[in-house]
């Protein structure tokens, strides 16, 4: 048991989570990590979490969709293969909207489900092993630093003992 | 934590209002009549700024309805200011009313001779007593609406009975349905027959998001003029990046519906249709793409950051400039219609606006200053204050 480097200590809601993650912060505990099985209001925050930069990516990826789309179409229908299409001029910017609008979504949305999935290293054949197989369904878990043995089960225990917890080990 | 703060309409405020409506009126008046500006002209400006404000309202009542419906409680602490700016909504059937006076100078249905096809069909609609019946119809919903859901909500200031907070929710329901319909329709009243020949079915659509983004920045250049001023203690960045979002949003969302009715009209080419925007093109090609750039380019880009939906004098900012922007849309709707090759951005369309606009702010002001800024017994009110975007 002392081989291991790091404490859990489980909930079954959020609210005690929260409460719990004040306390430890408090009283200077280091948490590694907090796993939940959804996200919780308010806990990024608390930890300190910097917010994600996808949203700058995900706008550098539209603006080049856009301008892509944009681009290409009016290269087409300008001087690769120009065609009259309801007599229209050539460059029919307005029909290209619609267009251009789909290619930035699509840009935007894949090129930041690929960040994420690069940025997590998620990969086909990873595997995952779980603290607990329940923090899958309604458990939620914080991983304590346990700083070489310095800091104790009945530290933690002692610590969080008015707040209701499902097992601390 | 007290939650009785009052806004206080001083003198100082008084005196700048009365100021900016006597001011408006007389400039106005004295262009008038030393430019000699035409009939149509003139009446163009009532209508022009008659909507601007009836929609700034009608747009708070919707703001409120949405949010009572769909259960929201970030918006509580803010309620008041659109409550009150729907107390304009008399105000705006009494000035409504006066187009009576200016019918024939600006609806050329209204004394039709020819024997147009389409325009015989459309005199079943578009006929002077029919026209006051439905408006003096859409005001008795929209005003007796808002008053009771204004009236119910004030009552949970001083009591804590929970049928108050159901009741208002129940009458938010109504008056979006009798809303939904009826804002499409007044918009064909009012806007879309000065071009009797041209319809389009996606207009009231458009000139309804129109008036809700215009009542958006109406609340945030509020919520900035109230936080400066010392009240609104307890609004946080959380609440300003909401009010920040839905003005983004929505302005995204105008943006979408003028281009679906420019797209089908440039593409279908019917001559129908397209003199609505041959009209408005030719003569007015820059203010047609500057009310794009206005209402889009800018709040799309100034509001794309979180961090500047966070700050509230610049959310403010990028309000304004986009209430002028929709003032211009209204423009490029109205006047190009109504008056034709006199219609012009000059002195008589600045001041004949800011005199609305003190009128407006008056009304508001004073309803504001009636009631406490907080509802004190509304049950959104602790989610309300502990809320976090």
């Amino acid at each position: 048991m002392n081989s291991r480097n790091y404490i859990s200590v489980f909930f079954s809601d959020e609210e005690p989570l929260l409460q719990a993650v004040r306390k430890l912060l408090a009283s200077n505990e280091t948490i590694l990590d907090v796993r939940s099985p959804f996200p919780v209001h308010g806990l990024d925050k608390l930890l300190s979490i910097k917010r994600s930069r996808i949203p700058v990516g995900g706008f550098i990826f539209g603006a080049l969709g856009a301008t892509l789309a944009f681009s290409f179409m009016a290269w087409v229908f300008t001087v690769s293969y120009p065609l009259i299409i309801g007599g229209k001029p050539y460059f029919a910017a307005p029909s290209f909207i619609p267009i251009t609008f789909e290619c930035t979504v699509l840009f935007a949305g894949i090129s930041m489900v690929a960040a994420m999935l690069i940025r997590s290293r998620l990969k086909p054949d990873i595997r995952f092993v779980p603290v607990d197989e329940k923090i899958t369904d309604d458990l939620f878990v914080v991983l304590i630093d346990s700083a070489n043995g310095k800091t104790t089960l009945e530290k933690i225990r002692s610590a969080l003992s008015d707040i209701q917890t499902v097992e601390i080990r | 934590m007290t939650m009785d703060e009052q806004f206080n309409f001083t003198n100082k405020y008084r005196n700048i209002l009365i100021v900016m409506m006597a001011g408006g009126v007389f400039v106005s008046l004295c262009t008038i009549l030393v430019f000699k500006t035409g009939a149509s002209r003139i009446w163009a400006n009532v209508l022009l700024n008659n909507q601007l404000f009836l929609g700034i309202s009608l747009g708070a009542a919707f703001f409120i309805a949405v949010h009572r419906v769909s259960l929201s409680g970030w918006h509580t602490i803010l309620q008041r200011l659109p409550d009150a700016m729907t107390t304009f909504l008399p105000v705006a059937f009494v000035l409504m009313l006066l187009i009576y006076f200016g019918m024939g100078n600006i609806y050329h249905w209204s004394n039709y001779e020819g024997h147009d096809a389409v325009m015989e069909i459309k005199k079943a609609w578009l006929n002077v007593p029919f026209f006051f019946i439905r408006m003096i119809f859409y005001f008795a919903g929209w005003i007796s609406l808002t008053w009771l859901m204004r009236r119910s909500s004030i009552k949970l200031i001083s009591s804590s009975d929970i049928k108050f907070h159901n009741r208002r929710k129940i009458l938010a329901g109504f008056f979006l349905v009798f809303y939904g319909i009826t804002v499409t329709s007044s918009s064909w009243d009012w806007i879309m027959s000065l071009d009797a020949e041209w319809d389009s079915t996606i207009f009231g659509w458009y000139v309804f998001i129109g008036m809700f983004v215009t009542s958006l920045t109406v609340i945030i250049m509020l919520t900035w003029f109230l936080k400066r001023a010392g009240y609104l203690k307890y609004l946080r960045a959380d609440h300003v990046q909401d009010l920040g979002i839905l003005l983004f949003s929505f302005s995204i969302f105008w943006t979408y519906l003028w281009f679906a009715q420019y797209l089908l009209i440039w593409y279908s080419h019917i001559p129908q249709e397209t003199i609505y925007f041959i009209r408005r093109l030719e003569g007015f090609k820059p203010f047609f793409f500057i009310n794009l750039v206005v209402n889009f380019v800018i709040p799309f880009l100034g509001l794309i950051r979180i961090s500047s939906k966070r700050n509230l004098n610049w959310v403010a900012l990028i309000a304004l400039i986009v209430l002028i922007g929709h003032w211009l849309d209204y423009w490029l709707m109205i006047m190009p219609a109504a008056a034709g090759d006199k219609a012009g951005i000059g002195l008589v369309e600045v001041f004949m606006t800011i005199a609305y606009a003190g009128m407006f702010i008056f009304v508001l002001f004073r309803s504001l200053a009636r009631y406490p800024l907080q509802i004190k017994n509304d049950p959104y009110l602790e989610e309300s204050l502990n809320y976090e975007s």
